[in-house]
């Protein structure tokens, strides 16, 4: 008897520890984050608190600025922040081979995008790009950043323009002025180096093709793009010749060596480098280390290589904040979204951020930012993708590592074009 | 129906408190071997069927037999990657062990030993990470060790350290060794505490010393630690990766990757899971191997002798 007992019992505990494993999530808890209120089908989508993950963990203060912003207007945010990308990718892309998907995450654009497009995994913004245009928050420019098919997915969370930041106190010291052709910017890296100052940053690894990508779209802007689509090829002689431009720069002095690995915003301020190809995040880092924009240092749009060019390109970086398809609350996020783009949301974000916005009417309190944005947004200039969005992943992989291996060594270009070529052309091979 | 003989009757009544036994016996296995299988074997038997599949980590991932693993050998950066993993391998039995070794045997019977072996523990407490970040101040070019070696008019301050490989290997391994010698130290003087004192005293009574001693009395009596260390080291440096994540990120290109670091940078950072999954397969393969080969050939070696 006492046997039979045990048996039973021992089985019991069996088995309720698997049905305690297999049983979690099921029923709302009292107080969950996600579950706070309806699903915004009442018109009462203010109420509601959305799960919203991103991998900028440290921009949490930002995040709940925004919350007071939107308080009684549009629902709170629960914020869960990752400050390891990889990490954060891989559980995102988990969440959706669960029921708890996230109402609201911050993503990529380009292929990753595409790729929870593909899957039905986010859900469709036409509707709220049409009136955001309409309403003159954002451009038709953006929204191909965003667009799959003809719809569009997702809306902007931020947006970031590349350009040049400058060491203010260094370009004093050798009586330079901001450049505005390619021959001035030249000219420019050609007194810093005579003078032993490390005229530009740049990195073999994270940011390596950056200067592809502006000597590049600089040089011919149609080619840069071409790459993006498999219509040019990169060892076409305009692709070649940017390499070569880029070739020389680095035997000419031109940048930091690449085994320098303090952070560029150190170097920067320091005066090590006295100048950094880097987006406009680039001011969030050098506020932080106590520098005044205007005073310590100073940005510009890098001129044209080709000065015949009508206009300017300049590269644009956009990171999407989108909406999980048949998420708790859905609807509540799509609400939230179409907030987000509007000019007080904006002013806030712009504001709390200290950043510049994808809204032309948000009020951006840095002003060398707010000329900035001016300028790009305004004529004589033309917007590209970064590129590593705007590359697809296997060719964007390989060209990374090339690139760095370029970066580091500085030894002949064509090698390294024909390697990513070799992978471009497997890839749009694949495609069909 | 016929009736059991009390023979049969007997038999049944014996054996029916075993089988109860046995049963309430499985009850209380049961919830640890589900929870082996569902974090251990699952996972392991999923990575099996992803490495033969395309899968990108959403949908459903799509069956493309050996393809994976052809795309894997056929990768020159992949047996560049298999190369640096022999080099962390041999590296490691060499440097952390040995110096680990040395340590314990110089410092064996000092007074105040400790002393002499804790700074070597010290770096033990930092983790991988951490470790790389440190040492890539150090190693950067024009860091302090090029500034040392200048200052000190010694050649070596224009080597790129972390730049060229399979330079960068070697001085990821010198990091590791920094941080992995004191913990072998320590495991080495444990074992030389525990030889028994009478054959060593005899040996000496014998005229054997110093490194005579310690060849043919000492080291022989230390081998089944020997064994589990090196073990251990084997496996370690097969799986390296946080100091290498830490310092070069397997780069620049990928010139300093091991299998570790290419397993998760395909899986993770170029999204190809089946690929990922491919090389996961194959590490798992070779550290077991190894471990098998090695430790079949230690206990055959011990049980010999």
């Amino acid at each position: 008897m006492r046997s039979r007992t045990t048996t039973g019992l021992a089985l019991l505990t069996g088995a309720a520890l698997a049905l305690s494993a297999c049983s979690g999530g099921d029923d709302p808890e009292p107080g969950d984050g996600g579950s706070g209120g309806g699903n915004g089908d009442d018109g009462s989508s203010a109420e509601v608190t959305l799960d919203f993950f991103t991998d900028k963990a440290a921009w949490e203060p930002s995040f709940e600025d925004m919350n007071t912003a939107s308080d009684g207007l549009a629902p709170q945010l629960s914020f869960t922040g990752y400050s390891d990308p990889t990490a954060y990718d891989a559980f995102i892309k988990q969440s959706f081979r669960t029921d708890e998907r996230p109402d609201l995450f911050t993503w990529h654009t380009g292929d990753r995008l595409g790729e929870l497009v593909e899957q039905g995994l986010v859900a469709e913004t036409t509707d709220i790009w049409d009136q955001a245009i309409a309403d003159g928050y954002v451009s038709e420019d953006l929204a191909a950043n965003y667009t799959y098919d003809g719809k569009q997915y997702c809306v902007p969370l931020n947006v970031v323009y590349w350009v040049i930041y400058y060491n203010q106190a260094v370009f004093d010291e050798h009586g330079l002025d901001v450049p505005s052709t390619w021959e001035e910017f030249t000219a420019v890296a050609d007194t810093l180096v005579d003078a032993g100052v490390v005229p530009l940053h740049q990195m073999n690894i994270i940011f390596e093709f950056v200067w592809f990508q502006a000597i590049l779209a600089g040089m011919d802007p149609e080619a840069y793009d071409g790459l993006s689509d498999g219509s040019v090829s990169y060892t076409d002689p305009t692709v070649v010749e940017a390499m070569e431009t880029w070739h020389q720069m680095q035997s000419d002095g031109y940048f930091i060596d690449p085994g320098v690995t303090t952070d560029p915003q150190t170097l920067l301020q320091t005066g090590e480098t006295a100048m950094a190809y880097f987006g406009t995040f680039f001011t969030g880092q050098l506020t932080d280390l106590g520098m005044v924009s205007g005073e310590d240092y100073g940005m510009f749009v890098l001129p044209s290589v080709d000065p015949g060019l009508a206009d300017t390109p300049v590269v644009v970086e956009t990171g999407p904040l989108c909406v999980g398809t048949d998420s708790e609350n859905e609807q509540a996020a799509l609400d939230y979204s179409a907030w987000w783009m509007g000019t007080d949301a904006q002013s806030a974000w712009s504001d709390s951020r200290g950043d510049v916005s994808f809204n032309p009417n948000a009020t951006v309190t840095d002003e060398a930012l707010a000329e900035i944005t001016a300028q790009v947004t305004g004529d004589g200039y033309q917007q590209l993708r970064r590129y590593l969005e705007a590359t697809p992943t296997p060719i964007y992989t390989v060209a990374a590592e090339e690139f760095g291996a370029f970066v580091t060594n500085n030894d002949d270009p064509m090698g390294h074009l024909e390697a990513i070529q070799a992978e471009a052309d497997a890839h749009w091979a694949d495609q069909g | 129906m016929t009736m059991p003989t009390p023979r049969q009757a007997e038999l049944q009544a014996a054996s029916r408190p075993k089988n109860a036994y046995r049963l309430s016996s499985i009850g209380f296995v049961a919830p640890s071997v589900l929870l082996v299988a569902v974090v251990l074997y699952l996972p392991f038997i999923w990575t099996t069927y992803i490495s033969f599949t395309e899968y990108n980590g959403l949908g459903d991932p799509t069956w493309v037999g050996l393809e994976n693993y052809r795309e894997m050998f056929a990768d020159p950066e992949f047996l560049t990657s298999i190369r640096n993993t022999l080099f962390w391998v041999v590296g490691t039995i060499a440097l952390p062990v040995g110096l680990g070794l040395l340590i314990a045997t110089l410092t064996h019977g000092m007074p105040r030993a400790t002393w002499f072996r804790l700074p070597f523990l010290i770096p033990y407490a930092v983790s991988g990470v951490a470790v790389g970040v440190i040492w890539s101040f150090v190693l950067q070019t024009n860091g302090a060790l090029s500034q040392a070696l200048e200052f000190l008019h010694l050649p070596g301050s224009e080597l790129r350290w972390l730049l060229d490989g399979p330079l960068n290997t070697f001085v990821m391994i010198g990091a590791s060794t920094w941080q992995g010698a004191g913990v072998n130290a320590l495991l080495f003087g444990i074992g030389l505490q525990s030889i028994p004192k009478e054959p060593i005293e005899a040996a000496r009574v014998d005229g054997a010393s110093g490194f005579t001693l310690f060849r043919t009395m000492t080291w022989p009596m230390l081998a089944p630690l020997t064994t589990v260390v090196v073990g251990l080291a084997i496996v370690g440096s097969l799986k390296t990766f946080d100091v290498i994540w830490g310092m070069t990120k397997g780069g620049p290109g990928r010139v300093s990757e091991t299998l570790a670091l290419t397993m998760f940078k395909e899986t993770f950072v170029n999204n190809s899971y089946g690929l990922g999954a491919a090389v996961a397969l194959f590490l798992t393969v070779v550290t077991v191997l190894a471990s098998i080969l090695y430790l079949r050939r230690q206990l055959a070696d011990s049980r010999g002798a």
